[in-house]
């Protein structure tokens, strides 16, 4: 878990707003990704896609379903809305479960065998099964005219991670210093914290009181 | 050499009272340098030399000659024998050799108009003449008047009214108009008698009767009288135009104020300093004004003006202060909403916002913009260069361009509720 990878994607994030990008991408690790799921958590991003060196297509440029298959699909679910749930996945464990690849494709076929037909699969998009060629594609926001998501810095250093207690963070949190971390003064800005439970923000680990290293901090 | 010596010295000099005629010891000298020779002292006036003061004595008598008798006839006619002993007073006690020598004749325009005219009483210049009772002669009994003596007087004082209004009398064939004018004359006249003292009391004595008409009697100063000189009116227009300053005019105009709402701004100028500009032709110096202005209330504005006139400068930079004014949000009317960084040139100004009472506790420009903006609590750091103009814009363009917690929530797709407006029934800010 190399520090110096979330560096450049926070300069990068940082220069790709400041350019008015609407779509940017990054390389794909575990920690970027729960990262980026945190961050569209807290509504910097719009969007947070897999996708190989093509940026994906937009959901207006996707295939969209005509709307004869529209109305028979709204008609089926009349009679069976059950079959709005995903069907129970059937248990095949010889494929090797835990990489993300295979994840992504079992998904794909448990769609295509949904209850609903080809119907809803038309937001799929397509990822290269060589690992080093996907990215993560990051749609950025932009209110008034001004980006939302405008700063991004580490507060852990590659050389110097710093571990916070849920007490730490309770005194950041409310503006005040603890563990050489400034408070966040700021209005709007959060801090990311990396913990047991996965990648949370630091009100979120005050809340359930858990600490955790901190990774970078948002405004 | 002690100190209580010497001062035994000066005591035993006080107490025994020795003869005047004693040898004075010579004084001490107390360094042993030798003293500075004092300087040689000039008179004040010019030393006039016997010659010279001859012939000044002839110049004054051509000049200012003695009155001789015919000149006092002439003189007795004009004035009272009272006057007539002051102006022989004022003969007396001014040397024509210095008036001479020193007397210069006033050039300035509020001179008086007359020079040696005493006889008449300038209304503007002069105290009023009073006349108390002591100059009432004979009796001074009164009684109220009945209404015969009553009307009587009133028709008096009306005429005599009338008679000043019309010098040649009442012509015969009169316009429509001067006939109305006549009638509304005749009827203030009439209302003015009524009112006149005469028309209420009465005496035997017809002098104590006269003071009632006397204005020298009224314990009223009499009216100041129009001046109607081309000076003054001259000096009335330059203080219209003073008043009605175009570019102020426009500023209302453009701002859609009053002059009072104007008033109760605070304007202060927070940097003056001079600039050149070279040209082919020399240096061309000016004056460079940045002034703020705010209404203490959550408005702000920076201003600058250069101009050659100092005074048109400030104007300028004021003006545009004035127009330049943005609101500045403010949390609880009190301080800023989080902190805030701004960088103008080699300027980074940080902005903290503080808790209520802890006051405006920052350098002395961005004090004086928080208090002409309305902030009570902050604090401030300017890391680097504390350049004034920079300094001060940049304070400015944070303060202005604050970033409000509604507007994140906004652009982040968040929910935001301020609880204080449930907690306290919505009583805080």
């Amino acid at each position: 878990m190399s520090l110096v990878n979330l560096a450049h994607v926070c300069s990068h994030l940082q220069n790709a707003s400041k350019a008015r990008l609407g779509v940017t991408s990054i390389p794909v690790s575990k920690l970027h990704v729960n990262l980026m799921l945190g961050l569209q958590r807290e509504g910097f991003l719009s969007s947070v896609v897999l996708g190989g060196p093509t940026p994906p297509k937009p959901y207006l440029l996707q295939s969209q379903p005509s709307p004869e298959s529209l109305d028979k699909m709204a008609g089926k679910l009349r009679d069976q809305p059950w079959l709005a749930y995903p069907a129970p996945e059937e248990t095949d464990s010889d494929s090797d479960s835990s990489t993300l690849a295979s994840d992504i494709s079992r998904r794909r076929v448990a769609l295509s065998r949904s209850p609903l037909g080809a119907e809803e699969a038309h937001h799929e998009t397509p990822v290269p099964e060589n690992p080093a060629r996907r990215r993560l594609w990051l749609g950025l926001k932009y209110w008034n005219n001004e980006p939302v998501l405008r700063n991004m810095k580490l507060v852990s250093k590659p050389t110097r991670r710093i571990w916070l207690t849920s007490e730490d963070l309770g005194k950041i949190t409310r503006t005040r210093e603890s563990s050489y971390v400034k408070g966040l003064t700021r209005p709007g800005e959060c801090m990311f914290v990396t913990t047991d439970r996965g990648i949370l923000e630091a009100r979120e680990c005050v809340e359930r009181r858990i600490g955790g290293m901190a990774l970078c901090r948002v405004w | 050499m002690s100190v209580c010596r010497s001062a035994r010295c000066l005591f035993s000099k006080a107490t025994t009272g020795l003869p005047k005629s004693a040898p004075a010891p010579a004084t001490r000298s107390f360094q042993t340098t030798a003293p500075r020779p004092a300087r040689r002292r000039r008179p004040h006036y010019p030393s006039i030399k016997a010659e010279e003061l001859q012939l000044l004595n002839k110049a004054a008598e051509a000049t200012y000659p003695k009155y001789d008798t015919t000149e006092t006839t002439l003189l007795e006619k004009r004035y009272t024998p009272d006057q007539i002993a002051a102006i022989k007073a004022a003969e007396t006690a001014i040397d024509t050799r210095d008036i001479l020598t020193q007397g210069q004749r006033r050039s300035d325009p509020w001179l008086l108009p007359y020079k040696d005219d005493l006889a008449e009483m300038d209304p503007v210049t002069d105290h009023a003449e009073k006349l108390s009772h002591k100059d009432i002669q004979g009796s001074k009994t009164f009684r109220y008047t009945n209404p015969v003596e009553r009307d009587e007087a009133i028709t008096q004082v009306a005429m005599e009214q009338l008679a000043k209004l019309y010098p040649d009398g009442v012509p015969e064939e009169l316009s429509a108009e001067a006939q109305a004018d006549l009638e509304d004359m005749v009827g203030t006249a009439m209302t003015q008698a009524a009112f006149d003292p005469r028309a209420i009391y009465t005496s035997k004595n017809p002098k104590a009767m006269a003071t009632m008409a006397d204005p020298r009697h009224s314990i009223v100063q009499p009216d100041l009288p129009r001046i109607e000189n081309r000076m003054m009116r001259q000096t009335t227009r330059l203080a219209n135009e003073e008043k009605e300053d175009p570019r102020e005019k426009q500023l209302l105009q453009y701002m859609r104020w009053t002059k009072k709402q104007l008033r109760g701004l605070t304007i202060k100028t927070l940097v003056v300093h001079g600039v050149v500009n070279q040209t082919r032709m020399g240096k061309i110096r000016s004056m460079y004004f940045l002034t703020i202005a705010g209404n203490g209330n959550g408005l702000l504005g920076v201003g600058e003006g250069k101009s050659v006139e100092p005074a048109d400068g400030r104007k300028q930079s004021v003006m545009s202060a004035i127009r330049n004014m943005k609101a500045i949000p403010r949390y609880e009317n009190r301080t800023i909403y989080g902190d805030l960084e701004k960088k103008v040139a080699a300027t980074r100004v940080l902005l903290y916002s503080r808790p209520p009472g802890f006051g405006l506790r920052c350098q002395h420009l961005i004090f004086e913009m928080a208090r002409a903006a309305g902030l009570q609590d902050l604090a401030a750091r300017t890391p680097r260069s504390r350049n004034k103009m920079n300094v001060i814009k940049a304070t400015w363009e944070a303060l202005v361009n604050q970033k409000l917690p509604d507007e994140i929530a906004r652009g982040r797709g968040k929910k935001l509720v301020d609880v204080r407006k449930v907690y306290y029934g919505g009583s805080v800010h």
